[in-house]
């Protein structure tokens, strides 16, 4: 079906590659993580990993990064056989990583955090502070970090330029390769932009990158080769001009999943409305006029806008997370109020937050008793758990969402990214929410299981669902909303129909080019 | 493919409790290896009488540690637990020498006096700490010299003695060699065990200790929660003040100094993380009985106090740097 | 330099407040105490109080600690009375050594100073060059006088065991040494010698132990009454009655076990009047009398059952 590179003597003869990887295996316990891995790396390319979350494409780089010892194969770094033995060894040996998960400190200046690995010393063998923050800005100015004061706290910055001084400190070091696992994740639209820039900088430096991402359309825009994963092996690699993303996506998931994600959303009936938000101004508001919608059953509403125009805020508030200065609550057009989330999940909203791992999942504690965590009613009486209710809900939600486990009271986070989510999903599910709030449904999911969390979420606005969903990818949105409604600066800058969906329009919007409506019902 | 393999692998089995037993195992082997070096470097160590002055002594820190584990499971800790037992004994001490009443009386009126006492001292613990979103640290240190103010102030520094007969034989009362305030602490062992294992309380306790915000965004009164995880500790320690006083016959305002760190000590020996969300109580009644086996074996060899206490804290140390090899072995 | 200007202002001004303080002309004694969470020190401090009233011609200022090593507050207790310029402060030193260099300070203002309960250290006295007498009672003699009457009663060979107070504190040492001299004078077996921190819990516990060690153990000297009980009910639970127990301090509790001779004695140094005799001293000095020298001993009686 789907041709796997030889392994072996063919690779290990190209004398011309900066790193070739040969057979490489990794297993914790019975899970092989890596069950023979091959790829090289050409002096100064940028090279795609690509794959579904679980594929392996996380455990290659901690191998590759020094995290964790390799079981069996072979890596070859300019000639010579590499075993890094730690982070630091690998760093020495000019192989440095961009984390998924920053590991910024978050009290400290930009300038600290850039020098932390070596920082400067005064004859005195005190702090220099004045090299050390020249050295960050020469740091942030290289990538063209003009704008951010090296002596703010990490703290004070948005996630977006975060990543960029992650990548700032890995390339203050001599590094031959760096690796940049999901850098976009968390970057609106401009911020992936100006990555890409960045990249394409660092490129002509003759720096290698190794490219770690699930948006496909990044990768055929930067990288010169892809090389695909699944289930621990590598598939293969291509050159991105004798490939299509369909062809690569094909590769990914072994089945034709493809199609799914393009659909869009079939025409439906829009029901009452559900939810009637009315002037809402969150704390953080710094107008007066507040943000007013109706969303009715059966419905997608997407909502659009840069990172700081108030999404997330306003789900917050929606869902009495946070408290809100003025505005009223409709719910099936009753006046209503949320002194918390207790409350407004007892009015039938469920909430998937944007960051799974703070808010969304214990990681520690079973998949079952994550998804039972909002319906601790279902699975207990008069107070005592009932574990064989509690596993067959968490059995029946997990088939539900396709979702791929070891056992059902492993850990959650055993789980990849995607099926993480879906243990998300699967909690909410089982109330039978009339109105879903999501965040972010699909960041940091792969391919795969992002068409299948399409395809539930198709399924629940043709049971009448209503659902209220922020996403910074466009495409998605586009795929999903029936309206889109555009933020920016804590006011609706917009509301989209179906056959207005660009992602120019959005982005005319956001940017505020456009004011021509306050309220949208 | 992968589907079908997932119904396959699906176990039948309670593997959450066998998964504790097996965490629970390495504190266990500890404990025996204890036992052992102990029983044969020494003469007495497995005679019948030293064993029920083990299960005494280890007692007082074993009631303390069980209510301990509570707080220390919602990511908390309890400072005050020794001041607050010294406060619900001298209230109970005054309760039980009021002159006047019958013996039955004034035992169950010193009862629910230490009770209450614990009760009220945790619950202010908990509301405090949750609704300011405090460190418990500091407010329970705060407590412990309220507790130990008030302990002194209502006894007038006085130690308070001459306690009803009856109330004295339950203090030293045992069944077939186990003391019965033993018993008792192991009811609440037991009682906690199913609480934390069985309950939705006790499930949402380690769920709150692990990620309080994924709880609370579930809908759950995670304030209330907390606070309950502190009342448990203060109720604990008026138990522990009960026992204190039924098997020493007296009630002393400076009784229990230094007690909190014991049974804080217990728990985290017993496997139970600092940061909350992981641990036992198991592993708790295992590591009082590690500290309990320790005191008294090193006295039973003839080692020097200074010695004693030398080891008691490299134990600690000790435990706490295998549990974290434990944890890294469980991750994977 | 303007610091010290300003430093120099405040102390004047402190200086004169004080002055005003003390207008009536009463002589005012600055009474330091140890913990009063300690009921020995508790009773201390009531007789003292009680014994105000009566004079009626001093004011009294007292202090306690929050515990019995808290010498810190004790060198700050010193140094405020000097500011508030007192004219004697009677002391119970929570640490022999580091009290004596504040105490000098105290002297040098023209304090009359009186140490009671713990002596200081004598070297430390004379290398910081300072005579200072100690009013108090004879510990080591005392806790000689609780051995001898255990070691009257065993007689040579008997097998004891001591329980000690804090390890460092001086009136654990010398209460230890008494009972070793007891134990050398009537050629007794000394089992065992472990500490239980003043605590009646803690003394149950080792002492059970002990007693597992050493089944045949016939009597223990015990450093403080508290500790007593905690040995007495650790026999009781053992079901030996034919062990004997001295201890010290005789507080009301043990009252009930000497008499029906669960303990065979106790020690009491009358504490409630040992502050009350220091001031008393304080007051001599103050009025012309001659300075005090030496160890003024105050009285130890050995307190037995019938």
């Amino acid at each position: 079906m789907v041709a796997v590179q030889p392994i072996g003597e063919e690779i290990s003869q190209e004398t011309d590659n900066l790193l070739s990887v040969t057979g490489l295996k990794k297993h914790f316990g019975g899970v092989k993580a890596l069950d023979g891995v091959s790829f090289s790396l050409k002096p100064g390319e940028v090279h795609a990993l690509v794959g579904e979350n679980g594929a392996g494409k996380s455990t290659l780089i901690k191998v590759l990064s020094g995290v964790f010892p390799f079981d069996a194969g072979e890596i070859i770094l300019d000639g010579a056989p590499y075993t890094p033995a730690n982070p630091h060894n690998a760093k020495t040996h000019g192989v440095q990583v961009v984390h998924q998960e920053f590991n910024l400190l978050d009290h400290l200046s930009v300038a600290e955090n850039i020098s932390i690995e070596a920082m400067p010393k005064t004859r005195l063998g005190l702090l220099d502070r004045k090299e050390m923050n020249r050295r960050a800005r020469v740091a942030l100015d290289a990538i063209g970090l003009r704008d951010v004061d090296v002596r703010a706290t990490v703290q004070s910055l948005g996630i977006a330029h975060r990543q960029l001084i992650e990548i700032a400190r890995a390339l203050q070091s001599e590094s031959t390769i760096l690796i940049l696992d999901e850098p976009t994740a968390t970057l609106t639209e401009r911020e992936t932009k100006r990555l890409f820039e960045i990249v394409q900088s660092i490129k002509a430096k003759g720096v290698t990158i190794v490219f770690v991402s699930h948006h496909l359309n990044e990768v055929f825009a930067i990288c010169d080769r892809v090389t695909i994963f699944r289930n621990g092996k590598t598939i293969t690699t291509e050159e991105i001009s004798d490939t299509t993303p369909t062809g690569v996506v094909r590769h990914m998931v072994g089945r034709k999943l493809a199609e799914e994600m393009e659909h869009g959303i079939e025409p439906h009936a829009r029901g009452d409305v559900a939810l009637g938000i009315k002037d809402l101004c969150v704390t953080q508001n710094p107008h007066d006029a507040g943000i007013s919608f109706d969303l009715h059953y059966g419905e997608v509403l997407g909502i659009a806008g840069l990172v700081g125009a108030g999404r997330t805020e306003l789900l917050r508030g929606i869902f009495g997370i946070d408290p809100l200065r003025s505005g009223t609550i409709e719910r099936d057009g009753i006046p209503v109020k949320f002194s918390g989330p207790r409350d407004a999940i007892a009015a039938g909203i469920g909430f998937v937050t944007e960051d799974r791992k703070d808010e969304g999942l214990i990681l520690e504690m079973p998949i079952a008793a994550n998804i039972s965590l909002a319906n601790m009613h279902n699975v207990s009486a008069s107070g005592l758990l009932r574990f064989f209710k509690e596993k067959q809900q968490a059995r029946e939600g997990g088939k539900r969402l396709k979702l791929k486990y070891g056992k059902i009271t492993d850990p959650a986070s055993s789980l990849s990214g995607g099926n993480q989510q879906k243990v998300v999903l699967a909690k909410w599910l089982a109330r039978n929410p009339k109105i879903l709030i999501l965040d972010e449904p699909t960041r940091g999911v792969d391919v795969g299981a992002k068409a299948e969390i399409y395809a539930i979420l198709k399924g629940l606005v043709r049971e009448g669902v209503a659902l209220l969903i922020v996403s910074s990818e466009m495409p998605e949105l586009m795929t999903l909303s029936d309206r889109i409604l555009v933020l920016a600066d804590h006011q609706v800058k917009g509301a989209l129909e179906r056959s207005e969906f660009s992602e120019e329009n959005i982005l005319k919007l956001a940017y505020g080019q456009n004011t021509n409506a306050e309220g949208i019902s | 493919m992968a589907e079908q393999s997932d119904v396959l692998a699906e176990p039948t089995g309670r593997d959450f409790s066998i998964r504790s037993i097996i965490n629970n195992a390495g504190i266990g082997l500890a404990l025996l290896g204890l036992i052992l070096f102990f029983s044969i470097f020494t003469e007495h160590f497995l005679n019948p009488n030293n064993i029920t002055n083990i299960l005494t002594q280890i007692t007082i820190n074993l009631i303390l540690a069980v209510g301990m584990t509570f707080v220390i499971l919602v990511g908390g800790i309890d400072l005050s637990v020794g001041s607050v037992m010294a406060f619900a004994a001298v209230v109970a001490g005054k309760a039980i020498t009021l002159p006047g009443f019958g013996p039955t009386e004034v035992i169950l009126l010193a009862c629910i006096a230490a009770v209450t006492a614990g009760f009220v001292c945790g619950l202010l613990n908990g509301l405090i700490t949750s609704y300011w979103a405090l460190p418990s640290f500091i407010i329970t240190l705060g407590m412990l010299n309220i507790a130990r103010g008030a302990a002194l102030h209502v006894s007038d520094a006085q130690t308070i003695y001459s306690f009803p007969f009856a109330f004295e034989e339950f203090g030293s009362a045992q069944i077939y060699g186990v003391p019965v305030v033993f018993l008792v602490a192991l009811a609440l062992v037991l009682l906690a065990w199913f609480v934390l294992n069985r309950t939705v309380f006790g499930r949402l306790l380690y769920g709150i200790g692990n990620n309080e915000e994924a709880v609370r965004l579930a809908g759950h009164p995670v304030f209330w929660y907390k606070v309950a995880a502190f009342t448990i500790c203060g109720l604990t320690a008026g138990i522990a003040a009960v026992v204190y006083m039924a098997r020493l016959n007296i009630a002393s305002p400076i009784a229990g100094i230094g007690f909190e760190l014991n049974a804080i000590a217990a728990v985290i020996i017993g496997g139970t993380s600092l940061s909350g969300g992981r641990g036992s109580v198991i592993g708790t009644l295992l590591g009082a009985f590690i500290i309990g086996v320790l005191a008294n074996g090193l006295i039973l060899i003839g080692l020097s106090d200074f010695m004693r206490q030398m080891i008691t804290g490299v134990v600690i140390i000790i435990a706490v740097i295998l549990d974290y090899y434990r944890a890294r072995y469980a991750k994977k | 330099m303007k610091f010290m200007k300003f430093a120099a202002v405040a102390a004047t001004s402190i200086a004169l407040l004080a002055g005003s303080a003390n207008a009536d002309d009463k002589p005012v004694v600055g009474l330091i105490m140890k913990s009063l969470a300690n009921e020995f020190f508790q009773n201390m401090l009531e007789g003292a109080k009680e014994h105000e009233i009566k004079r009626g011609d001093y004011e009294l200022r007292a202090v306690g600690m929050q515990n019995e090593t808290d010498f810190e507050s004790q060198i700050n207790a010193v140094e405020n009375f000097i500011t508030q310029g007192v004219d004697a402060i009677v002391i119970a030193p929570a640490d022999s050594r580091a009290m004596v260099r504040p105490l000098k300070r105290a002297m040098e203002a023209g304090i009359v100073v009186v140490n009671f309960d713990v002596s200081l250290d004598a070297d430390a006295k004379k290398q910081q060059g300072i005579d200072l007498a100690f009013v108090g009672p004879d510990n080591r003699g005392g806790a000689k006088l609780a051995g001898d009457a255990l070691g009257e009663l065993l007689g040579a060979g008997g097998k004891v065991v001591i329980i000690e107070g804090n390890p460092g504190a001086d009136n654990a040492n010398e209460r230890r040494l008494g009972f070793e001299d007891s134990v050398k004078q009537f050629g007794l077996e000394l089992l065992d010698s472990r500490t239980a921190h003043w605590e009646t819990e803690e003394a149950n516990t080792v002492f059970s132990n002990i007693l597992t060690a050493h089944p045949d153990t016939q009597g223990v000297m015990v450093a403080n009454d508290s500790m007593a009980i905690g040995v007495v009910k650790a026999l009781e639970s053992a079901g030996r009655k034919d062990i004997v127990v001295v201890g010290f301090d005789n507080i009301p509790a043990v009252g009930p076990m000497i008499k029906d001779g669960r303990m065979l004695a106790t020690v009491d140094q009358f504490g409630q009047a040992m502050a009350a005799n220091s001031i008393d001293l304080a007051l001599g000095v103050i009025a012309g009398g001659p300075k005090l020298e030496g160890w003024v001993k105050t009285p130890i009686e050995l307190v037995k059952g019938n």
